[in-house]
């Protein structure tokens, strides 16, 4: 690795530990949620915003193979999905934990929750196509048509579904409540953990393709 | 443009004729769609469930009945088109986009052929009473074509892949749900006479299947090609 990549990475762990120790420490416990739960959404909101940036990444990555024909995209909307996946859990989970917390249940069907849960369940069907088809060529293509088609349902998860149906979920995009909007220090580790979150995935997937890329050449060595 | 039309006619066409020597399409759609009615209606009939419920329950089974007996019927439109190598001399014959709106156009005659059967008699036998008749139409249309768009690229995907069956319901059901969600609303809308969740289900699940009308046309060629 070089020196630049390395620094960064170095970087990147310093980072995520100042904003860890914020998230626990420096911030003191926000009015009006119980205990200590509010600082989960240092973690919630940034394992959200990364599962989305990932999967619209897998969207594009998927429509630049369907363009180029390039491995290389194929791998990289591959490896996108399944860091999508793997955020897209975690949100799930922490957001599990803060409903128990502050609504008495981890799971009440609430809209948000129904549409984490269909997008976890359409990117799942995206890893069984891929392991249905055989041929690289095929599998890239037909995997790069179905996440667009996958990425299409999107906006009707995040923002139609929880208009229709009454949501506890607090507003994403059209925070209109004066009373619901952060202090500014919240608002900083809020953003510096969004900024670690996003840097860690761009990390990983860089690792994640250079993996998938070094199966591809084994395959050709091997063929 | 009516050359186009009438081409992706003449496919559905072919289609539908193939269908009837044999009807494996229809007989399992009607079917499942039967037995599944029968079930629900054996166990609940008209006076089980609370007047309160009966709009939210009898919605949910209404579609629950109509999405996975088009599952087990719509699965067929390209699978059997490679099973019997015809799929080869279908793409010499007629541009891809053409072969694309002609199985739509074929499974949309095959869902709106269910409902039109299945729709009245779970009406019928399961005393579920619509306020707004026409609109309760117009769910019925919007919702079927919905579905018949987003069955028709999944069934192009699966004929190329390996394990056909199972790969259909686990790649249609997650792009089906959203639909799936907005079309039982729009349904209790009806049945209650909720003119204003009506228009927002409705106004949705438009949205919805023209977004996956482009996205799909664009997309089949890629799909069909190889």
């Amino acid at each position: 690795m070089n020196r630049v990549g390395l620094a960064l990475k170095w970087f990147l762990f310093v980072w995520m530990v100042v904003v860890i120790w914020a998230a626990f420490m420096w911030i003191p416990s926000a009015e009006g949620f119980k205990g200590e739960s509010s600082r989960i959404v240092f973690f919630h909101v940034p394992t959200a915003w990364v599962a989305t940036l990932a999967f619209l990444v897998s969207c594009i990555a998927s429509g630049m193979y369907l363009w180029r024909r390039e491995p290389k995209y194929d791998f990289g909307a591959a490896v996108s999905a399944g860091l999508g996946l793997l955020y897209a859990v975690l949100a799930t989970v922490t957001g599990a934990i803060f409903a128990k917390i502050m609504w008495g249940a981890y799971w009440n069907w609430d809209p948000r929750q129904t549409s984490i849960t269909i997008l976890l369940l359409i990117y799942a069907a995206y890893f069984a196509l891929r392991s249905a088809v055989a041929d690289p060529e095929k599998r890239a293509t037909l995997s790069a048509v179905y996440s667009i088609l996958a990425f299409v349902t999107v906006p009707f998860l995040m923002f139609i579904v929880p208009r229709i149906y009454f949501s506890l979920h607090p507003d994403v995009m059209t925070n209109a409540d004066p009373d619901n909007s952060l202090d500014s220090a919240h608002l900083i580790v809020l953003l510096a953990s969004l900024a670690g979150f996003t840097g860690l995935s761009v990390w990983l997937y860089s690792v994640g393709t250079r993996i998938e890329k070094i199966r591809h050449r084994r395959r050709q060595e091997v063929l | 443009m009516s050359r186009w039309l009438a081409e992706a006619l003449a496919v559905a066409a072919k289609d539908l004729r193939a269908e009837f020597r044999t009807r494996v399409a229809l007989n399992s759609l009607a079917l499942f769609a039967l037995t599944t009615l029968a079930a629900v209606s054996y166990t609940i009939g008209p006076y089980r469930l609370a007047a309160e419920d009966r709009p939210f329950l009898l919605s949910v089974l209404l579609w629950i009945v109509i999405f996975f007996a088009a599952l087990a019927g719509l699965d067929r439109s390209f699978v059997k088109e490679e099973e019997s190598h015809t799929a080869p001399l279908l793409r010499l014959a007629a541009a891809p986009t053409v072969v694309w709106a002609g199985k739509l156009l074929y499974n949309l005659v095959l869902i709106f052929v269910l409902m039109a059967m299945l729709a009245p008699l779970f009406c019928v036998l399961m005393g579920f009473e619509i306020a707004m008749p026409w609109r309760f139409v117009m769910v019925l249309a919007v919702g079927g074509y919905g579905l018949a768009v987003i069955t028709t690229i999944v069934a192009a995907i699966i004929a190329q892949a390996m394990t056909r069956g199972a790969l259909f319901s686990v790649l249609s059901l997650p792009l089906l749900l959203p639909l799936l969600i907005i079309v039982i609303e729009g349904t209790r809308a009806v049945a209650m006479g909720d003119l204003a969740s009506f228009s927002e289900s409705l106004r949705a699940m438009i949205t919805m299947a023209g977004a996956m009308t482009i996205v799909s046309a664009f997309l089949f060629p890629i799909v069909w090609r190889d």
